[in-house]
């Protein structure tokens, strides 16, 4: 369904486009409050209303939309490389090497993903700066979230391993590092490319939750997380819709990533 | 066990190799390469001709495979050898070029990459150094030496190219020892016998002596100076190539001979109709 397709695409680029451009369509900064007007109703001069500090929810909604869409690649860039670098040497080296690397995959895989990841987020220190916040955010994301991907690339770097071209490669008198980066790795791209992908979708949830729970990014600045903890003080749904907003937007978007990429491993067979 | 090399003898090996928990795959082999010379290796699938040639690259993986006795090459053990010294030979000294062209080839690097990697295992010198060797050595095997082909990857390339290019890449050090593991067994029958006339060039004009490693017989019989029949682990019988053809004897190499292709004229007389009744 190529309309499909185009649509899905389309909602993506738009809320990165709208993120983008967010210093450009935003009325104000995600920070400055109209004091006069707290917790005020979608209005023309602020569409989706104001937070209880009086900021501008529009604006929040842009730059937030910015931070998620940042940080999400961010990590799932991170996670992958080290899943390279973990899962496709355990791989290449295989025996011992591999089965270390694969215990400790394990361990991390048997442990539920989210409470791990609050459980590290709470250990460290929660009175941070915002951008120390993205940070830790993003690096905890990252750190965490490489095992699945380690396990897909520790399998795929083995069947290179046994390959005749590396084989080749070794009669040819390549030592072990050239045959690891120049014969190997290249051959890991695809797998590599699907995994970050497939990650960044996980990673935007993964922020959320966090967010929600208040252990992601730090006030002020805004993350799709940190905009859908307003709605734990959400009396009733129908009251005030405008505040799912960035529950909608959420939802579009992770769908759109895996509506895209699941029709991208149909395309490839 | 560290006997020299007889005179005129590259390499000599008496050796037997075992995979763990298994009975040895090769049993007190005793094989000999002349310097130059062109030897035939001739055995079924199974037979252990794949271990030899790993055995002698220092390929076999040491978990699986344990190794014994001894490959003499030039006064040097093999066997002996450490990993940094086994890969100062590999590609330069004594090379190989495997059975599947298109397989053997890495199908994510461009040619030139995979050739300039294999000039760099063993040289040192600028990137016109690197260039000037590699179209060389294209050309030696009657190859394109131009950018449009320096910039195919192997699946642009058809088997006979991609043959060549494998041939190229091993001889580019001029090693004094070339392994070819059922190198032309992929190959079309006009293919194949290019790719051995292209051996048999290389020989004369480089001096390389190549181990012929093949299941195929007359394969064997039209490149080789010397045969080696390899059964069940052990070399059974090994001489020139006409003395093993016309006197072939061990049962084996006489089977070998008795499975040869005749290409005749269909015999449809009665009798031998009847021969191939009895024989199904």
């Amino acid at each position: 369904m190529r309309l499909g397709r185009i649509l899905w695409f389309a909602v993506l680029a738009i809320a990165l486009g709208a993120s983008g451009a967010a210093n450009w369509l935003a009325p104000a900064g995600y920070a400055k409050q109209y004091r006069e007007a707290t917790d005020a109703r979608p209005s023309a001069e602020h569409w989706l209303g104001t937070d209880e500090l009086g900021r501008d929810r529009f604006a929040r909604v842009l730059y937030g939309t910015r931070i998620s869409l940042l940080l999400a690649p961010a990590a799932a860039l991170l996670s992958t490389l080290l899943a390279a670098l973990i899962g496709g040497l355990a791989g290449y080296l295989g025996g011992v090497w591999s089965r270390i690397a694969m215990a400790v995959t394990d361990l991390f895989l048997s442990l539920p993903w989210l409470f791990l990841l609050i459980t590290v987020r709470a250990l460290m220190p929660l009175n941070v700066s915002p951008f120390v916040s993205v940070l830790v955010t993003f690096l905890l994301l990252g750190l965490l979230g490489w095992t699945v991907a380690a396990r897909v690339l520790c399998a795929s770097a083995a069947s290179v391993r046994s390959s005749d071209f590396v084989r080749q490669a070794k009669a040819a008198g390549l030592s072990g590092q050239r045959l690891f980066w120049v014969h190997v790795v290249p051959n890991l791209k695809p797998v590599l490319y699907a995994q970050f992908w497939i990650s960044i979708p996980v990673f935007i949830l993964s922020e959320a939750n966090l967010g929600i729970l208040g252990l992601g990014v730090a006030e002020p600045m805004p993350s799709w997380g940190s905009l859908l903890k307003e709605l734990e003080s959400l009396v009733s749904v129908g009251a005030e819709p405008w505040k799912f907003v960035p529950l909608v937007l959420l939802v579009l978007v992770v769908t759109s990533f895996q509506i895209l990429l699941s029709k991208q491993e149909e395309a490839a067979g | 066990m560290n006997t020299e090399t007889q005179n005129g003898a590259l390499l000599s090996a008496n050796l037997t190799v075992r995979y763990t928990g298994k009975p040895p795959v090769l049993r007190d082999v005793e094989l000999e390469i002349r310097e130059g010379e062109v030897l035939g290796l001739v055995g079924q699938s199974g037979s252990g001709k794949s271990t030899l040639a790993m055995a002698i690259l220092g390929l076999l993986e040491k978990k699986r495979a344990r190794a014994e006795g001894s490959i003499q090459f030039r006064n040097l053990d093999l066997l002996n050898l450490s990993e940094r010294e086994l890969r100062s030979l590999r590609g330069r000294t004594i090379s190989l070029v495997l059975q599947s062209p298109l397989s053997s080839l890495n199908p994510a690097l461009k040619i030139r990459t995979q050739l300039k990697e294999a000039w760099r295992a063993h040289a040192a010198g600028t990137g016109a150094d690197c260039t000037n060797a590699i179209r060389a050595c294209l050309r030696s095997v009657s190859l394109p030496d131009g950018e449009e082909f320096l910039r195919k990857y192997p699946s642009q390339m058809s088997v006979g190219q991609a043959q060549r290019v494998l041939i190229a890449m091993a001889v580019m050090h001029r090693p004094a020892l070339l392994i070819a593991d059922e190198a032309t067994s992929a190959l079309d029958v006009i293919t194949q016998s290019e790719i051995l006339e292209l051996f048999r060039s290389l020989n004369r004009s480089t001096g390389t002596a190549i181990l012929y490693i093949s299941h195929d017989l007359a394969s064997v019989a039209g490149i080789c100076d010397r045969i080696a029949i390899l059964h069940e682990g052990q070399i059974v019988e090994c001489g020139a190539t006409e003395q093993i053809f016309a006197n072939p004897q061990h049962d084996y190499t006489r089977k070998l001979m008795a499975a040869l292709p005749r290409v005749l004229p269909a015999d449809t007389s009665p009798a031998r109709k009847s021969e191939a009744a009895a024989a199904r």
